[in-house]
């Protein structure tokens, strides 16, 4: 067994496109891509399913998936874009399967052990609210929304994962953050710290 | 509407400047709310770690090669045996091709024909500015290539350009940390000028001129609901208050007493038209969904709007004689059914010069996109390329300029019949590589008058 888990890879500055280049040989060179992409793969996967169980596994699928076919990464976009194309059709697969979307329970990793239970628990509905209204707004919106807030990309790159333009990116973010507001009724209103 | 270092959420906005800036300001504070809960989402750190260790373990097993006998021969004879085919294929191929006939007439093809009269500019006249990757470029003197405007980025980015009627002037947004200004290029040495002296209007999203080329109407992020109207020399800033949401760059109407914009009010999307002074909004159509899905015909009687029918599944060309009210199908797509379907969008629609064809962009992705033209008077749609975007028609009605796999072709639209299979088409030169990657539906060509001075060579 191998690791390099808290190892300094030898790339810290080179750009995702040579990494990935470099990634077809060189195991350290994904590992590197790993480490600056697993957060928003699992952010992307957590928002969708709303249970930390079902997030893990499908991170792990695209991770793998992104592994076995990181030779067919051309570098013609950014590279975070091909790797969420990917967990964006490893959702579309999930969801296919006849899974039920989970519903949202005490399986949402909020480790805030320094925040008074209470604050803690009011956390999580907030979470949960958000993540069940996000269910029930526009694909494409909710989408957008998730891709920009949760997976921290930008408006380009979610609409070059979306297929759409950065303009039309901008008005689902703008409808998808209005639809949250009303659905979600006070909830966002009260500071989330 | 800057960031406030007194805000709560002050980390967070620091953090994510460049992305609230570009946000509504009603929106912000939803959209911080957001990345915190974001933020919460953590990885479990013994979940990532065993996934590193399946993965580098997966991917040093991928790696090492395996050696063996059979490994070590099946290459050689791999490649021998592609030789071996080779030959024979070429063989077949050379046999099977008809004997060379003689050409009659003239001595050149009617592609090269299409390419001499371009280059010697006795068709097409007039310079093509292309935006692409946050740079607007023109075609210099022999359209060999494109010269880069603002080649030392003094300006941080220039998101999109409109010409001015006559053709002989550009306005060009420019965004420079979050905030836009609007730059006019110089007749003569094509330096960009800034319009507005004091600009505190946000990151721009585009700009177009009144008819007479006297004002111009630009919009930005910052409140989307609000409408810059402007002399070119700067003067008569004027900011229009509007009840809806603009999601894409206003265009005056024939008159100039008007704009059309498509927009969202809080129930519907589509194409609105409001008074300059701000009254009397209506909506044209509830079913434009696209951005530049909408044009004027050349002598300003018409509109053209796409309209996607999602309960008939059907994309929709439409004239409207705007005075009389006449609504026409002149040419329609299938789309999928149902609201919640992706479809396909259109873009950048426009009227051949002499107002008798419309040409648009219509697909998904960059690949799957294909240009059509359309006969106003309903009597056929053909398509003119596939895999291209941004079709931009020349002053003189010849040319065809449009984009596929990052270049630049022009085709003959004089040729009959014209289709993507007959019409010749010709190489103009790659795009520029521009600043930053852009999604390839912010990519515009527009053709300039033939009297526009051509830039100077680098």
């Amino acid at each position: 067994m191998t690791t390099l888990m808290n190892i300094q890879t030898p790339y810290p500055s080179m750009d995702d496109a040579r990494l990935a280049h470099r990634a077809r040989a060189d195991p350290e060179a994904f590992a590197e891509l790993y480490h600056r992409h697993v957060k928003s793969v699992y952010r992307y996967h957590l928002a969708h399913t709303g249970n930390v169980k079902d997030a893990e596994d499908l991170t792990s699928q695209t991770f793998m998936a992104a592994l076995e076919g990181i030779r067919s990464y051309r570098g013609t976009g950014p590279y975070i874009t091909w790797l969420m194309g990917i967990a964006s059709r490893k959702r579309s697969r999930f969801f296919r399967g006849n899974r039920l979307e989970v519903p949202l329970d005490a399986a949402l990793h909020i480790p805030t052990p320094s925040l008074p239970t209470d604050k803690a628990a009011a956390r999580r509905l907030q979470m949960d609210q958000v993540l069940n209204a996000l269910r029930n707004i526009s694909r494409d919106r909710a989408e957008a929304v998730i891709l920009c807030f949760f997976c921290e990309l930008n408006f380009v790159e979610a609409g070059l994962v979306l297929g759409k333009s950065e303009a039309a990116v901008k008005m689902l973010i703008s409808r998808g953050l209005h639809d949250l507001r009303t659905r979600t009724s006070l909830a966002l209103e009260v500071d989330y710290e | 509407m800057t960031c406030e270092p007194e805000h709560p959420l002050h980390w967070k906005w620091i953090m994510n400047k460049d992305l609230l800036n570009q946000i509504p300001a009603d929106e912000q504070r939803i959209a911080s709310t957001l990345y915190s809960m974001g933020e919460d989402m953590k990885v479990s750190p013994n979940f990532e770690w065993e996934l590193e260790t399946q993965l580098i373990d997966a991917a040093i097993t991928r790696t090492q090669p395996v050696e063996g006998w059979h490994t070590k021969i099946l290459a050689p004879m791999g490649w021998v045996l592609f030789a071996i085919c080779s030959v024979y294929m070429l063989n077949w191929i050379v046999r099977s091709l008809p004997p060379e006939q003689p050409t009659a007439g003239s001595a050149s093809s009617p592609e090269i024909s299409f390419e001499s009269n371009v280059r010697a500019g006795n068709i097409c006249k007039g310079t093509l500015a292309a935006s692409h990757n946050f740079s607007v470029s023109l075609t210099n003197q022999n359209k060999t290539g494109f010269v880069t405007l603002d080649e030392h980025e003094t300006i941080g980015e220039l998101r999109s350009f409109s010409w001015s009627p006559n053709g002989q002037q550009l306005a060009i947004v420019g965004n420079t940390t979050g905030q836009g200004n609007i730059y006019l290029t110089d007749s003569a040495s094509n330096i960009l000028q800034p319009v507005l002296s004091n600009s505190e209007v946000g990151y721009m999203m585009g700009v177009t001129w009144s008819q007479n080329g006297d004002r111009l109407i630009a919009w930005g992020l910052q409140n989307k609901a609000t409408v810059y109207l402007f002399n070119k020399d700067g003067t008569g800033f004027t900011a229009l208050d509007l009840p809806v949401e603009i999601f894409e760059t206003p265009q005056f109407a024939p008159g100039n007493e008007s704009i059309l914009f498509y927009g969202a009010d809080s129930s519907f999307d589509g194409l609105f038209q409001a008074m300059v002074n701000g009254s009397q909004l209506r909506m044209i159509s509830n079913l434009v969904e696209d951005e530049a899905s909408f044009a004027w015909s050349p002598d300003g009687s018409r509109l053209a709007y796409m309209e996607m029918d999602r309960n008939l599944g059907e994309a929709r060309l439409v004239l409207e004689e705007f005075d009389k009210g006449g609504k026409v199908v002149i040419a329609s797509l299938p789309i999928p059914k149902g609201s919640g379907s992706s479809i396909p969008s259109s873009a950048n629609l426009i009227w051949s010069p002499d107002g008798k064809a419309l040409v648009f962009e219509f697909g998904r992705g960059i690949t799957d996109r294909a240009i059509y033209l359309a006969y106003a008077d309903g009597t056929g749609l053909v398509k003119l390329a596939d895999s291209a975007h941004a079709p931009a028609i020349s002053a003189d009605g010849n040319c065809l300029a449009y984009i596929s796999n990052k270049q630049v072709f022009l085709m003959d639209l004089t040729s009959t019949p014209l289709s993507s299979t007959t019409a010749p088409s010709m190489l103009l030169a790659n795009l520029p590589v521009g600043r930053s990657i852009a999604a390839f539906q912010l990519d515009k060509l527009a053709w300039g008058s033939g009297t526009n001075p051509a830039p100077r060579q680098p």
